[in-house]
C-alpha cells in the first residue's frame, strides 16, 4: 500500500501543533487571583460570598472600572440601543470630570459592549466572553435589556460573583433572593403599575369594570397578576383579559373583544407598536373608559402615534419628562441635553424618554459606587443594594428617592406620580403631567407583588 | 364576560364587528399576498426578500410624503412615486444579483441571495430611515360608514378599509388583465413556467425576468405603503409579522392565482379575528389557525383553493 | 483498488452501509457495476486523506489551544453542523426544501432542557430523547409533507417555524416566569479528569457529530441513499422502479428532523439555555441550517459542516466591523452570503471538488460532481429541477 506523503505531511502538522502550543492562548493557570483584598466588608455582608468562583473582594487593579454591556445594536429591536447613548453620555462626562472616587481611590469608566439582537442565548455568549469564565474581565455588567436576556446570565454571574446591575426591565424577578448579584434600575416594578391604576380608580370610579390588555409572556403575566392583587378587597373588577403575542402591532380584534364586554376602565399593558394601536382602535369604536398605559408606553414616538386617543390616558413616572416644558430651565434637564448632545452627538433625539432613563441609571450608579466601602465587586454590590434615599440625581423627579436594603427591599423604581397625558394637538410638545402627591410604596413591593412573579 | 344579559343582536354585532376587524387585517394580507403571487408567477422564485424590499419602498413613501422630516409630498404621489422607483430598483437587483446566480446549477442560489437581500434590506432601511416607529398618512379618506345600528351601538366600517377593498379588486383585476390578455403577459407566464423551453420559442427570458421582478417591486411598494398606512404607525418590523400571514394567504389561494390570494387573505383575517374573539384557547397563539388552515387545505387539495393541477411528466 | 483506513478520507467503494436494506443486497457493495459515485484518481485521494489527517489533527488539538470562550464558538458550528447535515439529508439528497428545521432542534433543545430542569436527568442521557422524540415529530410532519412539494413544502415547514416558539412560550413555564429553561451548570460537568467542561463540552459535540456525519455518508451510498436521490431527481421514474415513494420521502423527513434534534440537544449542552422567549429565534435558525448547506455545499458530506464554520466565523466577525454602525451587522452578513454564493456557486465544498478534479487525472466518464440538489422552485413542473446535470468535470 502506497501511503504517499503521509508521514511527511505528518510531521509538518506536529510542527506546526507545537508552534501552536508555544503561543497558546489558552491559560490554563489556575493560579491567579487568588490573593485576597480587604476592600471588602465581608464580614457583615448580607451576600453569601463561600461558593464565590471569583474573589468578590478583590479591589480594582489600575485606575479603570470596566462595565460590560449586551442588548440590541442590530436587527428589529435596536432602537432599545438608544438606552446606552443615555448611559455612555453620563459616563463620559464623569471622566470628563475627573472620575468617580470609590474608597479612597479614583477611577474612570471604560464600557465595552455588544450586540445580541435581543437574543438571550446571543446575550449569555457576550456577557461570558466579556466577564471571562474566571471572572477575569469586566469588572460589573450593567444595564443589560430585556427581562430573558438577564434571566440567561444572572445564575452564571452569581456563581462568579460579578454584580449585574441596573437590569433594564421592571420584572418583579429582579427581588429574587437567590439571585443577590443581580439588581433591576429604577423602573417600576410592573406589579406597583397596577396598584397606581387601582389608585386611580379607587377615586374616579370605585366600582369600576375593567377590561386589560397584556402581552402573552412574562410581561403580560406581571400585570395581570399584579393587578388583579392591587384590586382585593375593592369593588374594582376584571371583566376582560384579552392577550396579543410578542411582537404584534395590531390589536384591533382584542380591542373589540374588551370594547364588548362593557368595561369602564383600561389597562392597557401594550407594549411597543400595540400601546398605541390599542389607544386608537379603542377611539375608532367610540369606547372611552378610564385608561391606563404601561410605563414602557410613555414615549414620545409611541404616545405621538397615538395622538389625540392617547389624551387623557395615565401613566406612573418617576423621571423628568424632557418634552415637559415645565423643566425647560431646570438645571438637571438642561444638563442632560448638553451631556448627550456633547458626548454622545447627533442621530437621536434626547426627547426620547430611553435616552433619559439611560442617563438617570448611570447617574444613580455613580452614586452608588461612591458610597462603596472601596473598590470591589462585593463592596460595590452591597452599595448598589443598599442605596440610601438617592434622590436629585440625573433626571429623577423631585421627591423620588430611590432606596434599596438588601433582600427585604431590592427594589429601586418604588416612589412614582401618576401622569396624565395632555394632547394638545398635531406637532405639539404633547407629554405626560405629573399628577398629585408621590405614592410611596417603598420597600413594600414584596409585601405588594404575588409571590410567584418574584420567585417562579 | 360579566353577567350583563346579551340580546341575540348585540351578540349578532360583536361578530359582525370582528367580521370587520378581520376584513380591514384581511385585506393588509391579500394585497401582500398577491405581490407573492405575481412574483413568484412571473419568476417561480421564492423570494424572502420581497417583504423587505416593500418595507424599503414603504420608507421612501414615508419620507416623500411625511411633513416633518420627509419633503411633505401628496401621499398618492409619493406612492406613485416610490411604485417608479420600486420598479427600477427591482430591475437592477434582478439584472446584478439575481441573473448571475439563476444559471447556477443549484436554484438554493437564488434563495440565499434573497435572504441576503432581505438581512441587508432591512438594516439598511433602519440605517438611512431611523429606528424610532413612523406614522404614514393614508391615501383614503379618514372616518367611516355606519353598516348598521341596534339599540344604541353601531356596528361601522372604516373609509380606509373600503378603500383597500377596492383598491385590491383593481390591482387584481388589472394583474390579471396583463397576465391573460395581454402578449407580454402571456410571455411572463411562458419564461417562469419553462425558461428554456420559452427561450426556443423567441422570447428573450432575461427582459421578461427583469420584467417580472421589477413588477413585483412595485406591487410590493404599493403593497406595503397601504400597510403601513392601514397601521397605528410602523418600523422595520412591518413586514414580518404580516408577511406570515401574507404567506398562509397565498398557499391558501394557491399560489398562481390572484383572486385566490385575495379572497384568501380575507379568510385568513376573518379568521383571525374571530379566533381572538371566540377562542381563549389559543390567546396569543392565534397565529396557528391560518397554519393549520393551510396545512389542511394542503394535504386535500395541493394546490391550494383556487390552484390548478399541473401534469406530471417524468 | 485499496481503502486506507483512514476515517475522515473517502473511500473508492461504496461503504456497506449500517442499513438492514443494504446489507440485504450485497451485489451493491462489490463495486462491480457502475455507481453513482464514481471512482476517485489517486493524487486527489492522497490530497483527500492530507485534509482529512489535518482536520483531525486540528480538531483534535484546538480545545486545548483555544479559550473557553472560544470553543464555545466552535461548539457552536459543530452543532449547527450537524442540524445543517439533518437539513442536508432532507433537502440536498431528497429534493424536499424546509425551512423550519429550527422547530425541530427546538424540539430536541426542550426535551433535554425539561428533562434536565423537571426531572434531574443527566444531560449524556437525554441525548437519545431528544433524538427520539424530534424525529417522531419530524415523522408526523413528513406525512401532510407527502402531499406537498416545492415552495408550499418550504412555506408550511416555515410555519412550523414561527409556531414553535408561540406555543413552546404557551406551555414551557421557566424560572423568573419566562419561557427560557436553563440547566444547573453542573448538569454539563465533564466526565473525564483532566478535561475542563469546556473541553469536555467540545468533544461531546466533535463525537457525536463525527458519529451522524459517518452514518449520513454510509446512508447517502447505501441503497436508501440511491433511493432519496431517486426520489430527488425523478420522482416518478423512481416509483416506476420500485423505489418506496412514502417511505422514502417520510424516513428522510424522520431522520432529519432526528439530526436537527441532536444539534437543538448539544447546543442546550454550549449555550445551557432553550429559548422560546424570541418569537423569530426559530425561524432565524431555519434559515442559518439552510445559508450552511448552501454555502458548504449541497449534496455534499462535509459541505454541511464547512458552511457551518464559515457561519459561525461571519457571525462573530461581521458583529463590530463598523464601529458605531452596528445596525449594519445583518446587511454585511447577507452581503458576504450573497458574495459566497457568487464566487462558489456550488458551495466551498463544491468548488474545492471541482479544483481537486482538475488536478486529477481526467478518466473519461467520471464526472467528479454529484448531482445538484432540487429545486426550491419546481412546483408547476419539472423542468426547472437541475438534478441529472452531470456536464462538469473537464
Amino acid at each position: 500500500m502506497k501511503t504517499g506523503p503521509r508521514p511527511r505531511f505528518l510531521a509538518v502538522l506536529l510542527a506546526l501543533a507545537m508552534v501552536g502550543a508555544a503561543c497558546s492562548s489558552r491559560d490554563d493557570d489556575d493560579s491567579a487571583q487568588t490573593e485576597t483584598g480587604d476592600g471588602g466588608a465581608a464580614a457583615e455582608s448580607s451576600i453569601n460570598t463561600d461558593d464565590c468562583v471569583s474573589d468578590p473582594t478583590q479591589e480594582i487593579e489600575g485606575d479603570v472600572i470596566t462595565l460590560a454591556s449586551s442588548f440590541p445594536q442590530s436587527g428589529l429591536t435596536a432602537a432599545f440601543s438608544e438606552v446606552a447613548r443615555g448611559w455612555e453620555a453620563y459616563l463620559e462626562k464623569v471622566n470628563a470630570d475627573g472620575g468617580v472616587e470609590i474608597g479612597d481611590r479614583t477611577f474612570t469608566f471604560e464600557f465595552k459592549d455588544m450586540d445580541d439582537q435581543y437574543n438571550a442565548a446571543e446575550t449569555a455568549t457576550n456577557v461570558e466572553e466579556l466577564v471571562g469564565q474566571d471572572g477575569g474581565g469586566a469588572f460589573a455588567v450593567f444595564s443589560v435589556i430585556g427581562t430573558a436576556n438577564n434571566i440567561a446570565i444572572r445564575d452564571f454571574l452569581g456563581e462568579l460573583c460579578v454584580p449585574d446591575v441596573f437590569a433594564a426591565t421592571g420584572s418583579p424577578a429582579w427581588g429574587n433572593p437567590d439571585f443577590p448579584w443581580l439588581i433591576g434600575s429604577t423602573l417600576a416594578p410592573y406589579s406597583l403599575e397596577g396598584y397606581m391604576f387601582a389608585e386611580v380608580l379607587n377615586e374616579q370610579q370605585p366600582d369600576a369594570k375593567v377590561a386589560m390588555l397584556v402581552q402573552d409572556d412574562d410581561f403580560g403575566r406581571a400585570y395581570e397578576e399584579g393587578f388583579r392583587q392591587a384590586i382585593e378587597g375593592t369593588d374594582i373588577e376584571v371583566v376582560e383579559v384579552q392577550k396579543y403575542p410578542t411582537g404584534a402591532s395590531e390589536v384591533s380584534a382584542q380591542i373589540t373583544a374588551l370594547a364588548a364586554s362593557g368595561a369602564d376602565a383600561f389597562f392597557n399593558g401594550g407594549t411597543l407598536l400595540a400601546c398605541p394601536d390599542a389607544l386608537t382602535k379603542a377611539a375608532a369604536a367610540n369606547w372611552t373608559p378610564i385608561t391606563y398605559v404601561s410605563a414602557t408606553c410613555a414615549s414620545k414616538t409611541l404616545m405621538g402615534l397615538a395622538g389625540a386617543a392617547g389624551d387623557g390616558v395615565y401613566t406612573a413616572a418617576n423621571l423628568k419628562d424632557p418634552l415637559n416644558p415645565e423643566w425647560d430651565e431646570d438645571p438637571a434637564m438642561q444638563e442632560y441635553l448638553d451631556t448627550v448632545q456633547q458626548y454622545r452627538g447627533d442621530g437621536f433625539d434626547p426627547e426620547n424618554a430611553i435616552v433619559a432613563y439611560g442617563y438617570t441609571q448611570a447617574a444613580v450608579f455613580v452614586e452608588a459606587l461612591k458610597a462603596a466601602e472601596g473598590p470591589t465587586r462585593l463592596a460595590v454590590m452591597e452599595s448598589v443594594r443598599n442605596l440610601d434615599g438617592i434622590s436629585d440625581v440625573g433626571l429623577l423627579l423631585p421627591d423620588v428617592s430611590v432606596t434599596t436594603a438588601g433582600e427585604d427591599d431590592p427594589y429601586m423604581g418604588e416612589s412614582l406620580l401618576l401622569a396624565q397625558y395632555e394632547f394638545a394637538g398635531e406637532g405639539q410638545r404633547n407629554h405626560f403631567v405629573p399628577q398629585g402627591e408621590l405614592v410611596d410604596f417603598e420597600g413594600q413591593t414584596l409585601e405588594l407583588t404575588p409571590e410567584d412573579l418574584v420567585t417562579g | 364576560m360579566d353577567g350583563r344579559t346579551f340580546t341575540v343582536t348585540a351578540l349578532m354585532q360583536l361578530f359582525v364587528e370582528q367580521v370587520l376587524n378581520g376584513i380591514a387585517n384581511g385585506v393588509v394580507y391579500g394585497s401582500v399576498a398577491l405581490a407573492l403571487v405575481l412574483i413568484f408567477r412571473t419568476t417561480s422564485v421564492l423570494n424572502f426578500a420581497q417583504g423587505e424590499m416593500a418595507l424599503f419602498s414603504t420608507y421612501i413613501t414615508w419620507k416623500l410624503a411625511d411633513e416633518g422630516d420627509g419633503f411633505g409630498l401628496p401621499i398618492v404621489a409619493a406612492i406613485a412615486i416610490s411604485m417608479a422607483l420600486a420598479f427600477v430598483g427591482g430591475a437592477v437587483i434582478e439584472r446584478v444579483l439575481i441573473r448571475p446566480v439563476e444559471q447556477a446549477r443549484s436554484p438554493l442560489n437564488v434563495v440565499i441571495v434573497t435572504l441576503g437581500l432581505f438581512l441587508g434590506l432591512n438594516s439598511v432601511a433602519q440605517l438611512i430611515f431611523g429606528t424610532d416607529p413612523q406614522f404614514m398618512p393614508s391615501p383614503f379618506p379618514e372616518g367611516s360608514i355606519e353598516l348598521f345600528s341596534s339599540g344604541g351601538d353601531t356596528a361601522v366600517i372604516q373609509k380606509s378599509t373600503i378603500g383597500m377593498i377596492i383598491v385590491l379588486f383593481a390591482e387584481c383585476a388589472l394583474l390579471w388583465y396583463l397576465l391573460q390578455r395581454t402578449k407580454a403577459g402571456l410571455m411572463l407566464r411562458a419564461v417562469a413556467s419553462n425558461a428554456d423551453s420559452a427561450r426556443l420559442h423567441g422570447i428573450r427570458s432575461g427582459r421578461m425576468l427583469l420584467l417580472g421582478w421589477a413588477m413585483a417591486a412595485s406591487i410590493g411598494a404599493l403593497a406595503g405603503s397601504l400597510v403601513a398606512a392601514q397601521r397605528t404607525g410602523f418600523d422595520a418590523s412591518l413586514m414580518t409579522t404580516v408577511l406570515v400571514f401574507a404567506l398562509a394567504a397565498a398557499a391558501l389561494g394557491g399560489f398562481d392565482s390572484l383572486l385566490g390570494a385575495v379572497v384568501a387573505g380575507l379568510v385568513v383575517g376573518i379568521a383571525d379575528a374571530l379566533t381572538i374573539q371566540y377562542v381563549d384557547a389559543l390567546d396569543g397563539i392565534e397565529v396557528v389557525l391560518p397554519l393549520a388552515l393551510i396545512l389542511v387545505v394542503l394535504v386535500v387539495r395541493p394546490t391550494g383553493l383556487f390552484g390548478r393541477r399541473t401534469v406530471e411528466r417524468v | 483498488m485499496t481503502t486506507p483506513s483512514d476515517s475522515s478520507g473517502a473511500a473508492t467503494e461504496p461503504a456497506i452501509g449500517t442499513l438492514p436494506e443494504a446489507l440485504a443486497e450485497p451485489t451493491v457493495a462489490e463495486g462491480a457495476q457502475p455507481s453513482i459515485w464514481p471512482p476517485v484518481p489517486r493524487l486527489v485521494l492522497g490530497i483527500r486523506i492530507a485534509i482529512g489527517v489535518a482536520l483531525s489533527v486540528v480538531a483534535l488539538y484546538a480545545p486545548f489551544y483555544f479559550t473557553p470562550e472560544n470553543n464555545r464558538i466552535l461548539s457552536q458550528a459543530i452543532y449547527l453542523s450537524i442540524a445543517a447535515m439533518g437539513l442536508n439529508l432532507l433537502t440536498g439528497f431528497n429534493g424536499q426544501v424546509s425551512i423550519g428545521h429550527g422547530a425541530f432542534f427546538g424540539v430536541g433543545a426542550f426535551t433535554t432542557a425539561i428533562l434536565m430542569v423537571d426531572y434531574d436527568w443527566t444531560f449524556e442521557a437525554t441525548i437519545p430523547v431528544a433524538a427520539a422524540l424530534s424525529g417522531l415529530v419530524g415523522l408526523l410532519v413528513g406525512f401532510p409533507a407527502l402531499r406537498v412539494r416545492g415552495l408550499y413544502l418550504a412555506l408550511v415547514t416555515l410555519g412550523l417555524a414561527v409556531l414553535f416558539p408561540r406555543v413552546a412560550s404557551k406551555y414551557v413555564d421557566g424560572t423568573g416566569g419566562v419561557a427560557l429553561l436553563r440547566p444547573q451548570r453542573s448538569g454539563f460537568a465533564s466526565l473525564i479528569d483532566g478535561l475542563d467542561d469546556d473541553q469536555w463540552a467540545y468533544f461531546v459535540c466533535l463525537a457525536i457529530a463525527v458519529v451522524l456525519f459517518v452514518l449520513a455518508w454510509n446512508l447517502v451510498r447505501g441503497r436508501m441513499g440511491r433511493a432519496m436521490i431517486a426520489v430527488r431527481d425523478q420522482e416518478i421514474a423512481a416509483t416506476t422502479v420500485g423505489v418506496n415513494l412514502a417511505g422514502t420521502k417520510v424516513g428522510t423527513f424522520a431522520l432529519s428532523a432526528a439530526y436537527a434534534g441532536v444539534a437543538g440537544s448539544l447546543s442546550v449542552m454550549i449555550n445551557r439555555i432553550a429559548d422560546a422567549t424570541n418569537p423569530i429565534l426559530y425561524f432565524q435558525l431555519s434559515i442559518e441550517f439552510l445559508v450552511a448547506m448552501v454555502i458548504g455545499g449541497a449534496a455534499t458530506i462535509l459541505g454541511p459542516a464547512v458552511g457551518a464554520f464559515i457561519l459561525v466565523f461571519l457571525r462573530r466577525n461581521t458583529e463590530d466591523l463598523i464601529e458605531g454602525k452596528e445596525i449594519l451587522a445583518p446587511a454585511i452578513f447577507g452581503a458576504a452570503l450573497i458574495a459566497i454564493v457568487f464566487v462558489l456557486p456550488e458551495g466551498v465544498v463544491g468548488g474545492v471538488r471541482r479544483l481537486l478534479a482538475r488536478l486529477g487525472r481526467r478518466s473519461a466518464g467520471t464526472p467528479a460532481a454529484r448531482p445538484a440538489p432540487a429545486s426550491a422552485s419546481d412546483v408547476p413542473n419539472d423542468s426547472t429541477n437541475p438534478g441529472g446535470s452531470h456536464e462538469d468535470g473537464t
